[in-house]
C-alpha cells in the first residue's frame, strides 16, 4: 500500500469521526450553556448540585466513562448504540469544560453591565440573554474553539468501543500492512487535516466579532 | 362595594399623580423620599439614618469626601444596592425587593454611571433602543425615532451607527444619558458622571445636564463639580461618614455653610 492508499483507507473512518463529533456537540453545547449559566446564577444547595454534575463529567477519565457507559448500562437494562454512548460521554466531558468557560466568561464581565441593564428595567432573563451572554460568549470564543478541537481528537477513543472511526481504520490497516510507522504517521496527518481548518475558522470568528467593537479592550 | 372601589382609588392616588406630574399643577408627592435609611456593608455602617426628600422638578447635588456614602445612597434609590432598614419611596411607591415591582420603578428612574456602562457589543442606536423595545414593547421604527430624538438632544446624532469603543469618553457619557432619557424617566440619577472623563470632556457632559435641569427634569446628582452645583442645583446636600451633614441652597452652601465639616470640605474643594 502506498502512503496515499493508507491515507485514503484511514479516511474511510472519517464519517464516524465526524458523526461522533457532531453528535457530541449536540450534547456539549447545551450542557455547557445550561450548566455554565446555572452555576453562575445559583446559590447554596442548587449551586452545589450543579457543580457536582459538572465535576462528575469534567473530572472523570473519558476512557473510563466510555467503558462504564458502554459495558455497565446494558447490565442495568439500558441498551444504547455505541455511537450514542460515545457521543454522550465525549460530549458531556467537553460540555463540562465548556460550562466553566461560560461561567468564567459571565463572571469576567464588568458588574456595571448588569447594573446598567437592570437600571433600565430589563428583567433578569433579558439581561442574561441580551447583555451578558453575547459578551461572555464572544470573549470565550477562543476557548470554545480549543474545546471543539479537543472533542474531535477525543473521538479517537471510540475505536475502543467497536466504532470504525479513523483510528480504528488505522489499526486495521496497521495489522494488515505491518507498517506501523507509515500508518500512524498518516493517522496523525489525518487528524491535522481535520482539525487545522477549525483553528483557521476560529481565528476568523475571533477577528470578525472582536476587532471592530473593541471588545478585547477595556475602556 | 362602590365604597371599597373609591377607597382603592384613593389609596393609589399618590402613585398615579407621581406618574403624570405636570398634569395637575404643582404636585405634593416627593419624587424621591428616603426616610430613616440605614445600610451596612458587613459591619461597616455606610448610611446612617438618611432622610432626604427630592420634590418633583428638584435638582439636588450630593457632594462629600470619598467614602461618605453618596454613591451608595443614590444606588439605593433605584434598588441597585439593598438596604437594611428605613424606606425609599419613588413617586410615593415603596421600594421593595420584589423584582417585578423593582423593574417597574426602574423604568421611571434613569441612571447614569461613572464608568458609562454602555453595552459594548451594541451600536449606540441599539444601546438606546434595547429597553424601549424589550421593556416597553415599542416597534423597531418607533424606538429608533425616540432614540434619534434623544441622541439629537445630547448633540450626538451622527454617531448612532458606531460602537461605544469608537467614541470618546464624553461622547460615551452623552450616549449613556440619551439611553436613560429614552425611557422617559421621571427622575434622573447621576453617579459621578464626569469623574472618569478627561478634563476637556467634562464640559460637554455638564452642558447636557444643565440643559436637562433647565427643562425641569428631576435630578439627583452625585458630583464633585461645584460649578455645576452652583449653576444648576436648587439644593446641595453634603454627606460625610454616612450621614447627611448639611442641606442648603447653593448660595448659602457655598457662601455661608453652617457646619464646620462642610467648611473644611469646601476649603479643600475650592482651594
Amino acid at each position: 500500500m502506498t502512503t496515499v492508499e493508507i491515507f485514503v483507507g484511514i479516511f474511510d473512518g472519517f464519517r464516524i469521526t465526524a458523526t461522533v463529533t457532531a453528535l457530541g456537540l449536540l450534547f456539549a453545547v447545551p450542557f455547557a450553556l445550561i450548566f455554565g449559566v446555572a452555576q453562575y446564577l445559583t446559590k447554596g444547595a442548587a449551586h452545589l448540585a450543579v457543580t457536582a454534575v459538572i465535576e462528575f463529567w469534567r473530572s472523570s477519565a473519558v476512557i473510563i466513562l466510555l467503558f462504564v457507559f458502554y459495558y455497565v448500562l446494558p447490565v442495568i437494562g439500558i441498551q444504547l448504540p455505541a455511537i450514542t454512548v460515545a457521543a454522550m460521554v465525549l460530549g458531556l466531558n467537553a460540555g463540562g469544560y465548556g460550562s466553566q468557560a461560560v461561567r468564567a466568561g459571565l463572571q469576567s464581565l464588568d458588574r456595571g453591565q448588569f447594573e446598567a441593564a437592570a437600571a433600565l428595567g430589563l428583567p433578569r432573563g433579558h439581561i442574561l440573554a441580551l447583555i451578558e451572554l453575547p459578551q461572555a460568549l464572544t470573549r470565550m470564543a477562543p476557548t470554545f474553539i480549543n474545546q471543539f478541537i479537543q472533542l474531535i481528537k477525543g473521538t479517537a477513543l471510540v475505536s475502543l468501543v467497536t466504532l470504525t472511526d479513523m483510528t480504528f481504520r488505522a489499526k486495521e490497516i496497521a495489522e494488515l500492512e505491518y507498517n506501523p510507522v507509515g500508518v500512524y504517521t498518516s493517522l496523525l496527518l489525518a487528524y491535522f487535516v481535520v482539525c487545522y481548518p477549525v483553528t483557521v475558522f476560529g481565528r476568523w470568528v475571533e477577528q470578525r466579532s472582536g476587532g471592530r467593537k473593541g471588545l478585547t479592550n477595556e475602556f | 362595594m362602590s365604597d371599597g372601589q373609591s377607597m382603592r382609588q384613593a389609596a393609589s392616588w399618590p402613585a398615579e399623580i407621581g406618574q403624570q406630574h405636570g398634569a395637575r399643577g404643582p404636585d405634593q408627592t416627593a419624587a424621591v423620599e428616603a426616610a430613616a435609611l440605614n445600610k451596612w456593608f458587613g459591619s461597616f455602617h455606610a448610611l446612617k439614618d438618611i432622610n432626604l426628600a427630592v420634590p418633583q422638578g428638584g435638582r439636588i447635588v450630593i457632594c462629600g469626601p470619598s467614602g461618605s456614602g453618596k454613591s451608595t445612597l443614590i444606588r439605593c434609590v433605584n434598588g441597585l444596592e439593598p438596604f437594611q432598614s428605613g424606606t425609599v419611596r419613588i413617586g410615593g411607591v415603596d421600594l421593595t425587593r420584589d423584582q417585578k415591582q423593582l423593574q417597574k420603578i426602574r423604568r421611571s428612574v434613569g441612571m447614569v454611571f461613572q464608568q458609562f456602562n454602555l453595552f459594548p457589543h451594541l451600536t449606540v442606536m441599539a444601546n438606546c433602543t434595547l429597553a424601549l423595545r424589550r421593556v416597553l414593547g415599542k416597534s423597531r421604527t418607533e424606538a429608533a425615532d425616540i432614540a434619534a430624538h434623544y441622541l439629537e438632544r445630547v448633540r450626538i446624532p451622527e454617531q448612532a451607527h458606531k460602537y461605544p469603543a469608537q467614541l470618546s469618553g464624553g461622547q460615551q457619557q452623552r450616549v449613556a444619558i440619551a439611553r436613560a432619557l429614552c425611557m422617559n424617566p421621571k427622575i434622573m440619577l447621576f453617579d459621578e458622571p464626569t469623574s472618569s472623563l478627561d478634563p476637556e470632556m467634562v464640559k460637554e457632559v455638564l452642558d447636557v445636564m444643565i440643559d436637562l435641569a433647565a427643562d425641569g427634569m428631576t435630578m439627583l446628582c452625585v458630583t464633585h463639580e461645584m460649578g455645576f452645583a452652583r449653576e444648576a442645583a436648587d439644593q446641595v446636600v453634603f454627606m460625610d461618614q454616612g450621614s447627611i451633614v448639611e442641606t442648603a441652597s447653593p448660595a448659602t452652601f457655598f457662601a455661608a455653610p453652617s457646619q464646620e465639616r462642610t467648611r473644611l470640605f469646601l476649603d479643600k474643594m475650592l482651594r
